[in-house]
């Protein structure tokens, strides 16, 4: 599904990514791990097109996406169908006026007539158990809040890849472990999970692969998530954990 | 909330797959929106790096220079004027670096071009001179106001700006203004990005998601503001800002010193012929 | 509708600039009475915004974009006294930082576009809102504000444009500035303005509104009611004294330009109607025509010309090694 070959990416002469060498099949749920800094999202930024690689190769599909193809306005509009993106602020990503129309504005695109616009942001709104927000203001929600309408916008185009930077990031205990089961869900219903988390404690829950990023932007290691905590050494050396960690 | 429930029977829509062929709409105020705000932010964050200025000369000379330059240039009726300013500006070129060359060169020749196709019709009717004269004024001011920028830290320049009793007040205000438009560009540029993610097929009021986008930045700056005075007032700030700048002349600034004194002397020699 | 440097003499900015003066005094003592909190950070971040604002495009129909300005929108958001300031300052900072926009023509370009779009702007609004009383009445406001506005704003700067062939010219009566007399300016600045650029401003400022008071109608500005006529007196006095100060002021200094001419051509130099390698096209030669240059004795164009020739050979090397650095790096933003 994913495949990335030797990407590097830099931001004006600021190294963000060194010769990522990744593989992703489709229906993984993979987590993403590593230091404040490291390159996880703007990895992301790079699955969903929003950057091209300086070096490598990134496929989607078998297909190589380059900013060529993106600049074809079907592919990439398909393309985008396909893989979904939850920003790590998801204050930046509601733009509409309410709710509703927030979910709603990917299905219209796609040219779906209104009743059936309605019952997809309505299952979005149940699956996330926020139809008492329908018409609110997506601006003036918490933060938590904000993050189920994001996922919901993104939920509401059915891509096959769903991509979330830090979805559990400020959200409360028993809102992060409802998110947790929740894309489990999805993942068992076929859906392919890029997730990238600083939670160690629900990462095993969250996926069977957990990829490490050290500080010099590149793959420190891609294990089962089971065993990350029989190398608390290697989270020591990438700065992910300090010297006193101890897990029980 | 009833979350358990939800969880075991999703959607029929949502486990099958898309197989959606995209409709081609007309977009691309979305992309250029991005490139042009990705262009602004890029030049605030190179601003943050270390500057290699390799004159060191003073800031505030620099500025007061530059304007005199402009004005000189502006006053000026004389190809010989404007030459002599031209090979200044290209020595100082120079000494830059390669990118920093491109970037002030490309810039400044676009505008000059456009000013040269404007006055086009004018050369059609006989009259090269003012035409000429006016593009080449045009791209002489551009490149001279491009090199202060692109080889000064901005924030020595508003520092400057303190030198021609410009009010610490309305300094503080440029400081803020620059900082915040680097804040909320990174802001609205994600949302940008968002809706560009989201567009996955035709969108039937461009205008409304453009209006989303602005007026939420609207809000936020806003919002950002009113949280900046509470800071500012946690921090007991009275309304007084103080900008430090050291004033010690070098031998740099004497040299450029000296070179004002000989561009002024080239126009009087030669500005208005 | 930023004004470069050169398009207009020195005087007409010095007049354009001394005209903005009273502007930004008043300005400053409302915005200090009326916003009683947090006046400076809103002052930035307005500028901030009014910048960002500027930078997006706008939709056309036919799938071009244009720009809009949006000085009307930000008056009507943050009161007009506020929206001068923030995009005066919005405007230095693409003048000075990012070379966006003349220096001298500064004061001209907050002529048009911190003091014409939004006051005007927002007083069409206010009028038309407070005799109508009604929703529509409101928008039919914004409509005309934001069309008024920024069309009187392109209209200014025609005129602007269209005096300096008038005032300012040389010796020989060729033009030193923008050459094209009103005539041609002023339907060259108008059509566009009125078929396009209008049009995108409408759109883009009824369409934000919309949505902010929509989402949030307590952000917007309320103004009060009777301020109405003191301003207009301050707009239309503007609008009077600014073409006979420009007048005052370019006769005179196009007489002082004459004379001093005079002296020079006096002094044995002369310029002829076009430098002899003129005719021959516009390539560099035609400006050092055999490496000696008008006015400069013959040594010293030749050392110019020198220095100039290494400059230029150190900028194509270093051009040339810049972009076989550069690795293809392209973000995939033409959608
Ligand atoms: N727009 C940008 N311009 C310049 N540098 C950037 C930009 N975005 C990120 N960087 C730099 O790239 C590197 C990687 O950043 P990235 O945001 O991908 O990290 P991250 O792993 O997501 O960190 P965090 O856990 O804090 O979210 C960092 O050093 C960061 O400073
Ligand atoms: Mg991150």
């Amino acid at each position: 599904m994913i495949d990335l070959k030797d990407v590097s990416y830099s931001y004006e002469g600021i190294n963000a990514l060194n010769n990522i060498n990744l593989h992703i099949e489709k229906g993984e749920a993979v987590a993403l791990m590593g230091a404040n800094g490291t390159g996880k999202s703007t990895l992301l930024k790079l699955m969903n097109g929003l950057l091209s690689p300086d070096q490598g190769v990134y496929r989607f599909d078998q297909e190589e996406i380059t900013p060529k193809k993106l600049k074809n306005t079907k592919f990439s509009k398909a393309f985008h169908q396909k893989i979904g993106f939850v920003f790590q602020n998801s204050d930046t990503q509601l733009f509409c006026a309410d709710v509703y129309d927030e979910i709603a504005f990917g299905p219209r695109q796609m040219g779906m007539n209104e009743d059936d616009v309605e019952k997809r942001v309505n299952d979005c709104l149940d699956l996330l158990g926020i139809q008492n927000f329908k018409h609110r203001q997506p601006y003036h929600l918490s933060g938590g809040e904000k993050r189920k309408v994001a996922i919901a916008c993104v939920l509401a185009l059915n891509p096959e890849v769903l991509v979330l930077d830090e979805p559990m990031n400020g959200l409360d205990p028993r809102t992060q472990r409802w998110l947790v089961n929740f894309l489990n869900t999805l993942n068992r219903s076929g859906k392919t999970l890029i997730i990238s988390t600083h939670n160690l404690d629900l990462v095993q829950e969250l996926s069977k692969r957990a990829i490490l990023f050290d500080e010099n932007h590149s793959i420190a290691a891609d294990l089962p998530s089971e065993n990350l905590f029989q190398e608390i050494d290697l989270l020591k050396k990438i700065n992910l954990v300090d010297e006193n960690y101890q897990h029980y | 909330m009833n979350h358990k429930e939800n969880q075991r029977n999703l959607p029929d829509w949502l486990l099958k797959d898309e197989n959606y062929i995209p409709q081609s709409d007309k977009d691309q105020f979305i992309g250029k929106s991005i490139l042009s705000i990705l262009r602004i932010l890029s030049k605030i964050k190179s601003q943050s790096e270390y500057k290699t200025d390799k004159f060191h000369v003073n800031a505030a000379l620099k500025v007061a220079f530059t304007f005199l330059l402009v004005i000189l240039l502006s006053l000026s009726t004389s190809y010989t004027f404007i030459f002599v300013v031209d090979v200044y500006l290209l020595v100082v070129l120079s000494f830059m670096d390669g990118k920093e060359i491109i970037k002030i060169l490309s810039v400044s020749l676009a505008m000059a071009f456009f000013t040269f196709i404007i006055l086009f019709p004018y050369i059609l009717l006989g009259n090269t001179y003012t035409s000429m004269i006016i593009t080449l004024k045009v791209l002489s001011t551009l490149i001279a106001v491009n090199i202060l920028s692109h080889s000064t830290r901005w924030n020595t320049i508003t520092g400057a700006l303190r030198r021609f009793y410009v009010p610490n007040i309305f300094i503080l205000v440029l400081d803020i203004t620059i900082k915040y438009i680097s804040m909320l560009g990174d802001f609205s540029l994600n949302m940008l990005y968002s809706l560009k993610l989201r567009s996955v097929g035709k969108n039937n009021s461009k205008y409304g998601s453009i209006a989303g986008i602005a007026g939420t930045m609207f809000m936020k700056s806003k919002e950002m503001a009113e949280e900046m005075y509470a800071a500012m007032e946690c921090r007991g700030f009275t309304g007084e800002y103080t900008v430090r700048s050291k004033w010690k002349l070098t031998i740099a600034d004497f040299i450029y010193m000296l070179l004002t004194i000989g561009m002024i002397a080239a126009f009087i020699l030669w500005g208005r012929i | 509708m930023h004004i470069p440097d050169n398009y207009l003499s020195p005087s007409t900015c010095i007049v354009m600039g001394a005209a903005m003066v009273p502007v930004w005094a008043i300005a400053v003592h409302k915005v200090k009475k009326e916003v009683t909190r947090s006046k400076i950070p809103m002052i930035g971040i307005g500028a901030a915004f009014s910048f960002l604002m500027m930078m997006f495009n706008v939709p056309l129909p036919g799938g071009t974009t244009g720009h809009a300005v949006g000085g009307t929108l930000l008056a009507i958001l943050l009161g007009p006294y506020a929206a001068c300031i923030a995009i005066t300052v919005a405007l230095l900072i693409q003048a000075l930082l990012f070379g966006d926009g003349g220096i001298l023509s500064f004061g001209a370009n907050c002529f048009n576009m911190a003091f014409i779009i939004p006051f005007l702007g927002y007083f069409i609004y206010k009028f038309i809102k407070d005799r109508t009383k009604s929703e529509k009445g409101e928008y039919v406001g914004i409509i005309v504000g934001s069309y008024v506005g920024i069309n009187m704003a392109a209209l200014v700067a025609a005129i602007e444009f269209g005096v300096q062939p008038l005032l300012f010219t040389n010796s020989q009566g060729q033009p030193l500035y923008s050459p094209y007399p009103l005539s041609i300016s002023i339907p060259a600045m108008m059509i566009p303005h009125l078929l396009v650029a209008g049009v995108v401003e409408v759109l883009f400022t009824t369409a934000i509104y919309t949505f902010i008071k929509k989402v949030s109608p307590g952000t917007i500005f309320e103004g009060a009611k009777q301020k109405i006529h003191t301003i207009y007196g301050l707009i239309v006095a503007l609008i009077c004294l600014t073409p006979l100060g420009l007048l005052a002021t370019g006769t005179a200094w196009g007489e002082w330009g004459a004379d001093e001419i005079k002296d020079v051509v006096h002094g044995g130099k002369q310029l002829g109607y076009t430098p002899a390698g003129m005719k021959n096209g516009f390539s560099f030669n035609a400006i050092m025509p055999d490496y000696s240059v008008k006015g400069l004795p013959e040594i010293a164009g030749y050392i110019l010309s020198a220095i100039a020739g290494v400059a230029i050979m150190v900028i194509i090397f270093k051009i040339i090694s810049s972009f076989s650095k550069t690795k293809p790096k392209d973000i995939s933003n033409e959608s």
